[in-house]
């Protein structure tokens, strides 16, 4: 049996997955700073 | 004296944590005969496992014992645990990993005569990984060895 | 150094908080966002770069198992990502201990922070772990100790996240979800020795305390890629934070314009 489709299934889910939690954290940070420095900056 | 409110939630937290570590730990002991995943050929012998019933045999493939049939799918084999031995029959398809000396786990039931006809081979390793020029270098004895104390330990 | 925490949750139930109160609840959360603001890239970008390596070294610079063959190399992202499985839910566990304890209000904002990236590795483990076991024990699943353990964690992340989620709408001191993180915490010790005390189809532990029964050659690029996707949990956690810290900030504040 050739290994290789299942190491690259694997690989692939892992990168995947791991980069798509980061991203969407990233612009749920992003987003929600700076509506909180809009608002600071109002006062 | 009475207590801080913080301590008093301390002391609560860490009795609860206390009560939970030691029921998991009790019922993991409980648990411990029905979780196994496979019996050993000495534990079959033992607890006298019926005739036709649905079980996992696991142990390792003595070495020199497999054999193929004349019809070209059917295998035969003896699985031991350094203590009883059961020859094995099974028709089909087995993993890359089946090798003589290597870990095995067969599905099936054990037949009147005392031995097992399997319906599915699984193929199960240890937890020492190396490249072949190593193992090579090993001796096969050893590892043998160092198997049989592993299946044991876990009883 | 709880001492001079606020016992009142960010968000009361009761209504919008008054002026002084929030300027006093957010003095320590400030504290914490300005050591998280620029910890974060320090711990994301070298994270995301020993994972790269390690896992480029992992495909190509190892040398396959004796038994396994290429397979072996699966490990790389499927250690660490059990590893972080586990980790996340004992941090979740200690986080809502605090939370119950010293009325921590970070407490519970770093467990729910942590949540949703545990529940991503345990579900890495568990695919990865599928995907290895096809070409080599010759099955995508079977109900052993150690695989069905793993599959119960997965699950709990699930209701912790629900639970969270829905508890944040009553308010941050949530004890529902904190007594939960707890009690879930009694499942980490059974996977960790599930392989030691039932006999499994999945092998005992290779790296322990008393060294590795990986061959050096094999094991190097582990490390890496282990250290590595810690340093990116944490970046993420620390991300996760700071969203909620600033979401909750946004709501006090329109919470208040509304009142004055």
């Amino acid at each position: 049996m050739n290994h290789w489709p299942f190491i690259i299934a694997a690989y692939a889910i892992t990168i995947v997955g791991t980069l798509a939690v980061l991203g969407a954290s990233f612009v749920r940070m992003r987003r929600a700073e700076r509506r909180a420095d809009a608002l600071t900056r109002r006062d | 004296m009475a207590l801080k409110a913080k301590n008093q939630r301390l002391i609560l937290a860490l009795l609860a944590v206390v009560a939970i570590v030691g029921a998991a730990l009790l019922a993991m002991s409980a648990l411990k005969d029905q979780a196994a995943y496979f019996y050993t050929p000495a534990d079959a012998k033992k607890d006298h496992v019926e005739v036709g019933r649905a079980v996992r045999l696991g142990g390792m493939v003595q070495k020199g014992s497999i054999q193929r049939e004349a019809d070209g799918v059917t295998i035969r084999f003896v699985v031991t645990d350094n203590v009883e031995t059961v020859p094995v029959r099974f028709t089909g398809i087995v993993p890359d990993l089946f090798k003589e000396d290597s870990g095995v786990v067969a599905e099936g039931s054990f037949q009147p005569d005392g031995s097992f006809v399997a319906t599915n081979i699984l193929a199960k390793h240890d937890e020492r990984y190396m490249p072949p020029q190593v193992a090579g270098e090993m001796h096969k004895t050893e590892s043998l060895d160092a198997n049989g104390a592993q299946q044991k330990g876990t009883k | 150094m709880f001492r001079g925490w606020p016992s009142r949750p960010l968000r009361t139930a009761r209504g919008p908080l008054i002026p002084r109160r929030a300027v006093h609840i957010f003095a320590n959360p400030a504290r914490f966002l300005s050591i998280a603001r620029p910890l974060t890239p320090w711990l994301g970008w070298p994270g995301l770069l020993l994972i790269a390596t390690g896992l480029v070294s992992g495909l190509f610079l190892t040398p396959p198992d004796y038994l396994q063959g290429e397979s072996v190399r699966i490990m790389y992202a499927h250690v660490p990502a059990a590893w972080l499985g586990m980790a996340g839910w004992s941090g979740i566990a200690v986080a809502s201990l605090m939370q119950l304890i010293w009325r921590h209000p970070l407490a519970a904002v770093a467990a729910r922070a942590i949540a949703v990236p545990g529940a991503l590795f345990a579900a890495i483990c568990l695919l990865t772990g599928s995907i290895w076991g096809r070409p080599t024990w010759g099955t995508w699943w079977e109900w052993d100790g150690r695989l069905t353990s793993m599959l119960v964690l997965f699950f709990l992340y699930i209701a912790y996240i629900a639970l969270s989620s829905a508890g944040a709408e009553r308010g941050s001191n949530d004890r529902v979800s904190a007594i939960f993180g707890v009690v879930g915490a009694a499942n980490i010790p059974i996977i960790h020795y599930s392989v030691e005390w039932w006999r499994t189809l999945h092998q005992g532990q290779s790296i322990g305390l008393a060294g590795s029964k990986i061959d050096g050659s094999i094991l190097w690029p582990l490390p890496l890629t282990t250290l590595g996707f810690t340093l990116l949990f944490a970046a993420i956690v620390l991300m996760r934070m700071r969203a909620m810290l600033a979401e909750a900030k946004v709501e006090a504040r329109l919470k208040r314009m509304a009142s004055e």
